[in-house]
């Protein structure tokens, strides 16, 4: 297996999904503030996760445990337990950003193969070094900044696994730095593991089409017929110098298939799709489409034709290379 | 938009359909969401505080709309003929064959959202949970009749094999493609 495929599983039935369309690897989290993608009725109780790992591991694949948020000074507990979960149901690896939590770990559980969350935005040979050195991480997830030429270099430079996002919703920001939606709603993904919470979100319809808002604050406005995107502020459309655009970033969605061979070559050992809060429609399709390309590529391709089967499926109906392909550096 | 949505149903099927509303589709419904309950409690431990919230469901292509509180063995549901100004936490409005299809886990939640093929107002996280147990719940057309065994796996058959035909006769949205 030259890269491995890693898929997002929000629930029980969507990790079935994902092995059943040919994951590699499947990540998911618990049902709280410890991981990432921390929405009502999403994720996994203890119980669904040892479930799951038996499920995935009688069919060749492997689970990862994102418990990947910035644990709270003083109350520790959430992210101990979720370590200790963890190792109960037999993962095969935890992926973590805070230090207090990777030292837990590496201390705790030294059995626990250890991968560094997109979230800690390691992005240097030093600051991966340090990782590995004290606390034994054997991967690190990339920050989705850098170009496929800048994580060439670093593979270069690292003695690590490093595993790089190739397909689903984009963050423009440093991830583990960006604090926009803690602005708007007092919660953050780094924090409580929710980018614009849904108790803040609404949607209201007029004659002018539909509005989105985050706590009160108008942040965009959908013509009928319009395609959307995710509620948030990142994505937002604002007035400034006299014009309404997007100014951070458009509603648009990562796809970088047609980069795959690119990846192998750059030393890459796994290749992420996000979306955990997605259903099992968007995972089964994506998953499936992912395995194929990987092992066309695998099989000698050079190119794969993945866009199109894809496109109803993206943000704001729009798909990118992100920074993987910048040429503004 | 959702007036105007590829998918919805044609005017023959909708005059068709009409007559339904006059069925006793709500009791129906709540016996089998109770039945449901009964036999996969997870599902609903996962909507949590949330299966108190009330739901209004409305199939734009159809003169009657739902209303519903899934609320484990004490769920109700009301089916109301016409559009109605009954009060809800969250309202979602679609064609028919998209709401089936989000109801089954044939179509992704996001990707109609983002489409279009949706429209929602109210508490957005009711209806997020409410999403996430749907998805979980792995629901299939003999759950909705109480139909176990062979009889079970004949229904799942049939109506999976109607809708699909359904879709590709009204291009409803399949996922990944373009609507």
């Amino acid at each position: 297996m030259s890269l491995e495929l890693v898929c997002p599983a929000g629930t029980p039935s969507a990790l079935r999904a994902a092995v059943e369309a040919g994951a590699h690897s499947v990540y998911c989290g618990f049902r709280d503030e410890t991981n990432a993608r921390n929405f009502p009725g999403l994720n996994f109780s203890p119980d669904e996760m040892i479930e799951g790992v038996r499920f995935a591991h009688a069919h060749g694949a492997k689970v990862l445990v994102a418990i990947n948020t910035f644990a709270k000074a003083g109350a520790m507990d959430a992210w101990k337990a979720a370590l200790a979960n963890a190792e109960k149901a037999g993962a095969d690896a935890v992926i973590l950003a805070d230090l207090a939590v990777l030292d837990h770990a590496a201390t705790h559980h030294p059995n626990l193969r250890l991968h560094l969350s997109v979230q800690a935005a390691a992005a240097t040979p030093e600051a991966i070094a340090f990782y590995a050195d004290t606390f034994g991480v054997k991967r690190v997830v990339m920050p989705r900044v850098l170009s496929v030429e800048e994580i060439a270099k670093l593979n270069a430079a690292i003695d690590v696994e490093t595993e790089a996002f190739v397909f689903g919703g984009l963050c423009p920001m440093t991830e583990g730095r960006c604090s926009l939606s803690s602005y708007a709603t007092g919660k953050s993904p780094n924090l409580t593991g929710v980018c614009s919470p849904p108790e803040h979100v609404a949607y209201s319809e007029d004659k002018n089409g539909t509005a989105t808002r985050l706590n009160g604050f108008t942040i965009d406005r959908f013509g009928a017929g319009e395609q959307a995107g995710y509620p948030t502020l990142c994505k937002g459309r604002f007035m400034a110098g006299g014009k309404t655009s997007y100014l951070f970033e458009d509603p648009v969605s990562l796809n970088a298939a047609s980069l795959i061979a690119a990846f192998a070559k750059a030393g890459i050992t796994a290749l992420k799709i996000e979306g955990r809060q997605r259903g099992k429609g968007y995972v089964t399709e994506v998953v499936r489409t992912f395995r194929a390309a990987v092992d066309a590529i695998d099989a000698g391709s050079t190119e794969v034709e993945v866009g199109r089967l894809l496109a109803g499926l993206v943000e704001g109906g729009r798909q990118t290379s992100g920074a993987y392909k910048k040429a503004w550096r | 938009m959702a007036e105007h949505f590829r998918g919805e149903l044609p005017r023959l099927l909708r005059i068709l359909a009409a007559p339904a509303g006059f069925l006793p589709l709500g009791p129906a419904l709540t016996l089998a969401v109770r039945r449901f309950a009964h036999r996969k409690p997870a599902v609903f431990d996962r909507l949590g505080e949330y299966g108190k919230c009330s739901f209004l469901i409305e199939p734009s292509d159809l003169d009657f709309s739902f209303l519903m509180v899934p609320d484990g063995v004490r769920a109700e549901v009301k089916c109301m003929r016409g559009r109605t100004s009954q009060p809800a936490d969250v309202t979602v409005r679609a064609p028919l064959l998209v709401l089936l299809g989000l109801l089954d886990g044939t179509l992704d939640g996001d990707a109609m959202f983002f489409n279009r093929a949706i429209s929602v107002s109210g508490r957005t996280d009711a209806l997020v949970a409410l999403r996430n147990a749907i998805e979980d719940a792995e629901l299939t057309p003999a759950d909705f009749v109480g139909a176990t065994g062979g009889l079970g796996k004949l229904v799942d058959r049939s109506v999976i094999g109607g809708l699909g035909l359904a879709r590709r006769f009204t291009g409803s949205p399949i996922s990944g493609e373009p609507s």
